[in-house]
């Protein structure tokens, strides 16, 4: 008992409850820039939410999603508000307990290749692959299952091996780009972990976007889940296939930002955190490095 | 002795010791948040269409009696871009609906889409308007000063309070970065993946020129105490009188009698 309030406490220092209103309004800025000016079928608000996982733990990390969403839904004037955002709280609530698990096993530390890393890299992408296929399978290609539960011919199913296959493309990509261009096996953890999130959400959510929207919740996603309802999907199962598209692809690039930011920020700033000993390199690598206040001007 | 006079007794300006008035403005914050709560759970946990309507009629009236119906109606607006979205999604693509208005080419709008399609919107407005209603009625300082009485802990306190400080003026400096990355070539209007590249030259600055303060503020919150232990003394607290408290446990039993009534079945 006496171990668990101290691993309560060691998560909520003095310099997390300042770093967790600073992600709280990184979340709804970047979330609102990102459909406001570049317009991408991603949401992108939950960088504050990973960062303050990552670097405070679990708890620290769920609470800051949960309160997120809460005071964009509900103690933020129009045309930032968005009341719609509310009900997800439960989802950034796990985004964050789920990196805050990603910070304490180091998955966010920078780890500029070595053979073992390497090693350990192909085989991260092997389990990851593995799991994201035995799920995709599970909810896309089943022609049986398809047919079963909703007496339609199972011809939608490829699409769904479409959109299954753009995910695992954007994955791909993602990881080429961090093996081969920065060279950094850390980042291939990252997006893995990423992967991972973006699965759990997308499970979590489609319930939630199910029961209190019907199903669509204003933004381009809607598309996605009125394609799928046309091949005769249940509502639940609409938006879940949409969810395990959208998602883990924005998960992915998430963290693979976070990743980025947490690596150009410098030790001594990270180190104060409490588990920011295990997001930082092994070695200094002061080419790499900047505070906040460097980082910013750069 | 009221808390208004308390506070004017202990000497403190009037902008501190001052509560609001006016029609609902002055419950209670926690009664207000436990209507709303007993709100949304009625629009989704009555059947059919008895909730929803039930509860924008009774939304309605305390908005206009409060006259903040001009605020409700631009909430209302803001959530027109999802209520277009239910309407049609629904309208032409509810799974086994078989009732056609008229045929469209491929498409076939059906009754039973329109039907579910209305009600899920009147579910979405009642919950959007009761949460809308608070928010209008409710001063953020007064809610948090409320919640701290209550015995939320000065953390939360802080993080609630401080983020919606903070949203405002990273909002404006996000602003001031796009002008400012657009300048140096971002494309914010081509094509999709050309926009993508614009992620990183916006999310960098945005996160990195905030962390710039996390350093300053923890230093500004350790010198003055905010680790020390012991409760804080709260200059100012809302009104609580016993009408407020008396409709506040009417609302949560009522809530809990609505939740075990629909878990039980016997609400249909």
């Amino acid at each position: 008992m006496d171990f668990l309030m101290r691993w309560v406490r060691r998560q909520f220092t003095t310099r997390v409850i300042v770093l967790m209103p600073v992600a709280i309004a990184i979340n709804i800025v970047l979330g609102a820039a990102v459909q406001q000016w570049l317009k991408l079928p991603i949401y992108l608000d939950s960088i504050g939410t990973i960062l303050v996982g990552v670097l405070a733990g679990p708890l620290a990390g769920a609470l800051t999603g949960i309160l997120s969403n809460l005071i964009w839904g509900y103690l933020l004037p129009s045309p930032v508000g968005s009341t719609t955002i509310g009900p997800f709280a439960v989802t950034a609530g796990v985004i964050g307990l789920l990196a805050g698990l990603w910070g304490q096993f180091g998955l966010f530390r920078p780890r500029r290749s070595r053979v073992a890393s390497v090693l350990g890299a192909v085989v991260a992408v092997v389990m990851v692959g593995a799991l994201a296929l035995y799920t995709y399978v599970r909810a896309y290609a089943s022609p049986d299952q398809f047919s079963v539960n909703t007496s339609y011919a199972a011809a939608s199913i490829d699409q769904s091996r479409a959109f299954f296959l753009a995910v695992m493309v954007v994955y791909v990509v993602l990881v080429a780009w961090a093996l081969f261009l920065r060279r950094d096996v850390g980042a291939v953890y990252a997006i893995g972990a990423g992967l991972v999130t973006g699965i759990v959400a997308a499970i979590v959510s489609a319930p939630i976007a199910a029961v209190v929207y019907g199903g669509v919740t204003g933004g381009g996603t809607d598309a996605v889940v009125a394609a799928f309802r046309t091949g005769g999907d249940s509502l639940y199962s609409a938006t879940l296939k949409q969810g395990l598209l959208s998602d883990p692809m924005d998960k992915m690039i998430t963290s693979y930002v976070v990743f980025f930011i947490v690596g150009s920020l410098s030790r001594r700033f990270v180190s104060r955190f409490p588990n920011g000993d295990r997001a930082i390199a092994d070695a200094p690598n002061d080419a790499h490095e900047a505070s906040p206040e460097t980082a910013a001007e750069s | 002795m009221t808390v208004a006079s308390t506070a004017a007794d202990a000497g403190l300006p009037d902008y501190v010791a001052r509560q609001p008035s006016g029609f609902y403005r002055s419950v209670n914050p926690g009664t207000k948040l436990a209507v709303a709560a007993l709100e949304v759970v009625a629009a989704f946990l009555l059947p059919g269409w008895v909730g929803p309507l039930l509860v924008l009629a009774v939304v309605l009236a305390t908005a206009a009696a409060a006259r903040r119906l001009r605020g409700l109606g631009t909430i209302a607006l803001t959530t027109s871009p999802i209520v277009g979205s239910i309407l049609l999604v629904n309208l032409f693509l509810l799974p086994g609906a078989s009732d056609p208005i008229a045929r469209l080419g491929p498409l076939a709008p059906t009754w039973s889409g329109l039907w579910f399609g209305l009600q899920t919107v009147a579910r979405l407005m009642a919950f959007s308007l009761a949460i809308g209603l608070v928010y209008l009625t409710t001063a953020v300082d007064d809610l948090l000063a409320d919640l701290a009485r209550r015995g939320l802990g000065r953390r939360a306190i802080f993080v609630v309070g401080a983020a919606v400080q903070m949203v405002p003026a990273t909002i404006e400096r996000a602003g001031e970065i796009v002008d400012a990355q657009r300048s140096r070539g971002m494309d914010t209007e081509g094509r999709i993946w050309r926009r993508a590249r614009g992620v990183l030259p916006l999310a960098a600055p945005v996160v990195f020129g905030a962390l710039a303060e996390v350093e300053e503020r923890t230093m500004a919150l350790e010198a003055r105490a905010f680790s020390a232990p012991g409760r804080q003394t709260l200059l100012r607290v809302p009104a609580d009188r016993p009408v407020h408290r008396a409709i506040r446990w009417a609302a949560i039993l009522a809530l809990v009698v609505i939740v075990v009534l629909r878990a039980t079945g016997r609400l249909g």
